[in-house]
């Protein structure tokens, strides 16, 4: 079957603002969108410009904008989608390098904000910290986050306010904050409770829409919010 | 670098259209509020008193009064919504949550609203 695309292009040394291209490309009902990408890169534009690696929705590179919403252009199938001209675009509310490529720099510094790694001064154990199934089980959802930014980049409270810590540094607070072989959750906390941080969430759920993962991550912003004001109280 | 702009044409989906109508019915509130001060804080004398009311009598107020109705409900029925996510886990069926503040919030609505159109004359 024949599949137009309408896809926004931007080349930052040559175009003052962005505009839309069309291709159309043979696909197949189980074509992913990332199939179609590559297919006009390799044999109809060579300049179209976007970000992938694994193509098995491991890896986050390839979120993007498709059909008026975030998700992964590798795990996104033709047939899913409605019959018609798919339009794709980059990430909205970050800067477009070029194309569907967007610069994350402030992405990955709102994370770096929440210490995204283990912090516990005790003592160092022989071999593991281990945790029980039921400990585990409190953060699981929260580990399979793959970092692809299309929640934060999905949220209507980080299009108001680009300090906004956002959907996915949030899920990744909670990530440590509820790790029982953390102890720096008070720490965390402060970071989350900020102008910018956790009570910013007015419960969209855009981001849940979102999540390739189909990670519930507007719940997890809820425990920080609970846990929050019952220490607080 | 400059913003990526476009976020109008964001696709809405449940979540996004109850969170459109509270803000939109709380800034409605802010702005009654607003005016309703006004109105009685303008209330100096019997004869003023007379007049406003004689003024507020007209079918456009009462019409507008059933929409304030509507509005309350709506605020504080999805208020309510929005604390069961925040705090009881109530976001793994927030949409069911919606259709439910839909359905009582219209019953409530036509609950006041009948004693309410039946009154003027």
């Amino acid at each position: 079957m024949k599949i137009t695309f309408k896809i926004q292009k931007f080349s930052p040394e040559n175009d003052s603002k962005p505009s839309y291209k069309e291709y159309t490309v043979e696909a197949q009902p189980n074509s992913t969108i990332l199939d179609c990408l590559n297919d006009i890169r390799w044999h109809y534009d060579e300049t179209l410009s976007f970000r992938r690696s694994c193509g098995h929705a491991i890896c986050g590179s390839c979120a993007m904008n498709i059909n008026g919403k975030n998700g992964l252009a590798c795990q996104t199938h033709v047939q899913d989608l409605k019959p018609g001209t798919i339009t794709v675009r980059p990430l909205p509310s970050f800067p477009v390098i070029k194309d569907l490529v967007v610069d994350l720099d402030k992405f990955y510094e709102k994370f770096n904000k929440i210490k995204p790694y283990l912090i516990n001064d005790g003592p160092v154990p022989e071999k593991e910290r281990l945790q029980s199934p039921e400990q585990q089980k409190l953060i699981e959802e929260s580990t399979t986050c793959i970092l692809c930014a299309a929640c934060t980049s999905s949220c209507p409270s980080f299009w108001a306010d680009d300090e906004y810590l956002g959907p996915s540094a949030l899920l990744k607070a909670y990530r440590y904050i509820f790790d029982t072989r953390d102890t720096a959750a008070e720490e965390r906390l402060s970071v989350v409770n900020d102008k910018h941080g956790v009570f910013r969430c007015h419960t969209i759920f855009n981001c849940n829409e979102a999540c390739p993962k189909e990670i519930n991550i507007t719940n997890h912003i809820a425990k920080l919010k609970t846990a929050l004001v019952t220490t607080k109280l | 670098m400059k913003k990526n702009v476009y976020e109008l044409k964001y696709r809405y989906h449940t979540g996004t259209v109850a969170w459109i109508l509270h803000r939109l019915s709380g800034l409605a509130l802010v702005l009654y509020l607003v005016l309703h001060i006004w109105v009685i804080s303008n209330l100096n004398s019997p004869e003023g008193f007379n007049k406003v009311m004689a003024f507020l009598n007209q079918p456009l107020f009462k019409l507008l009064e059933l929409g304030l109705w509507g509005v309350i409900i709506y605020h504080a029925i999805n208020g309510l919504r929005i604390i069961l996510v925040d705090f009881f886990g109530g976001s793994k069926s927030q949409k069911k949550i919606f259709w439910g503040v839909v359905v009582v919030g219209i019953i409530v609505f036509i609950a006041g609203a009948v004693p309410f159109i039946g009154n003027i004359k």
